[in-house]
């Protein structure tokens, strides 16, 4: 029975103050990313830092309220797999149409010559000017 | 006597209860995989139309209410947080307390999918519809394909959200009615699990819908 008893005591250990410090953590960086979105970081830069924010928040939930912290290997390497994939997935997509000839992408994308995207969108602004609701 | 041949809920083909825990948590954990990429995919096609039509996108996710995608945000990651207490009261054997913290989770998640459905009110009423049915504001085939994306991927969410509700909900019952104990609760975690993977896969959708 010792076995029984050694992951009583494991199972009994308490992780309130872990799980709140975590809510706490994820709470604070989604006000950041909301606050930092007002800014509109141009270009590129403003997709990083949100999307680095979400990562950490992804990890905070995936180390602490999913448990892959204190639990052993596999668990941790599917997880890892999946996201090997989601990368592979996600990143040769899109290098696959930002490195094509432009004119195989769609005529009023951003990648096609302005003649072109100009002839599909006609004399109409491709954005209006539009006040955003926020 | 071996440990854990008492417990009922130990399947015969399982040494013991700790190893039939751990394979039903790998279990899960492959499951949480097909999720995950059930979801890039659509991420994917995200990536790629937000590439080619960069300024229509922008555009459209500046129309949106980002006070609601936010408020979202904070009311799931919050009943993350009560799905985990709720873990951790059936750990120490307080099934009572463990059902009331998931049912708490599903009011949290009902919370969710009304700002939802308000949210989709406003976009069907404003012509801000998938596809051919586009009639917003934005020229060229950006601002359908955002919406179409947009309807995609929180369409997808909260049928997961839903389903989360239905398994909390059914967990939670059989946790308040006693079906579980400190020594077993793997079904507690298992559900646990899945709400955390709907919480984990809003934190990516909120970003990428709503603030860039």
């Amino acid at each position: 029975m010792s076995a029984t008893h050694a992951s009583h005591a494991q199972a009994a250990h308490s992780h309130v103050g872990r799980y709140l410090k975590v809510w706490l953590a994820l709470m604070v960086l989604t006000a950041a990313t909301w606050g930092l979105s007002r800014f509109h970081i141009p270009g590129a830069a403003g997709v990083a830092v949100a999307l680095a924010i979400a990562s950490v928040k992804g990890g905070l939930v995936a180390l602490f309220f999913m448990h892959l912290y204190d639990q052993s290997g596999p668990n941790r390497l599917v997880l890892l797999t999946s996201l090997v994939f989601v990368t592979l997935l996600i990143g040769l997509t899109i290098l696959d149409n930002a490195t094509r000839f432009p004119l195989a992408n769609p005529p009023d994308s951003v990648t096609a010559p302005q003649h072109l995207r100009d002839a599909v969108l006609g004399a109409r602004p491709a954005v209006p000017a539009k006040p955003p609701a926020h | 006597m071996s440990s854990g041949t008492a417990n009922p809920a130990l399947a015969h083909h399982f040494e013991s209860l700790e190893k039939q825990t751990q394979a039903q948590r790998l279990g899960m954990w492959l499951f949480l995989a097909t999720e995950i990429l059930l979801f890039t995919a659509l991420f994917a096609a995200y990536g790629v139309y937000r590439y080619l039509y960069a300024d229509a996108f922008s555009t459209a996710s500046r129309s949106l209410a980002t006070w609601m995608g936010g408020v979202n945000t904070f009311v799931l990651v919050t009943s993350s947080l009560t799905v985990a207490l709720g873990l951790d009261a059936a750990a120490r054997g307080n099934g009572k307390r463990s059902g009331g913290l998931f049912f708490l989770s599903i009011a949290m998640g009902l919370v969710f999918m009304v700002l939802k459905g308000i949210e989709y009110r406003h976009h069907f009423a404003s012509g801000e519809l998938p596809g051919q049915y586009y009639t917003g504001d934005i020229a060229g085939s950006g601002g359908s394909l955002f919406f179409t994306l947009y309807f995609l991927i929180t369409g997808l969410h909260a049928f997961h959200v839903i389903i989360g509700m239905t398994v909390l909900a059914v967990i939670g019952a059989k946790s308040w009615l006693g079906a579980y104990s400190a020594e077993y609760h793997t079904p507690v975690e298992l559900a646990g699990l899945y709400w955390h993977l709907v919480d984990l896969i809003w934190i990516f959708v909120f970003p990428l819908i709503y603030l860039i």
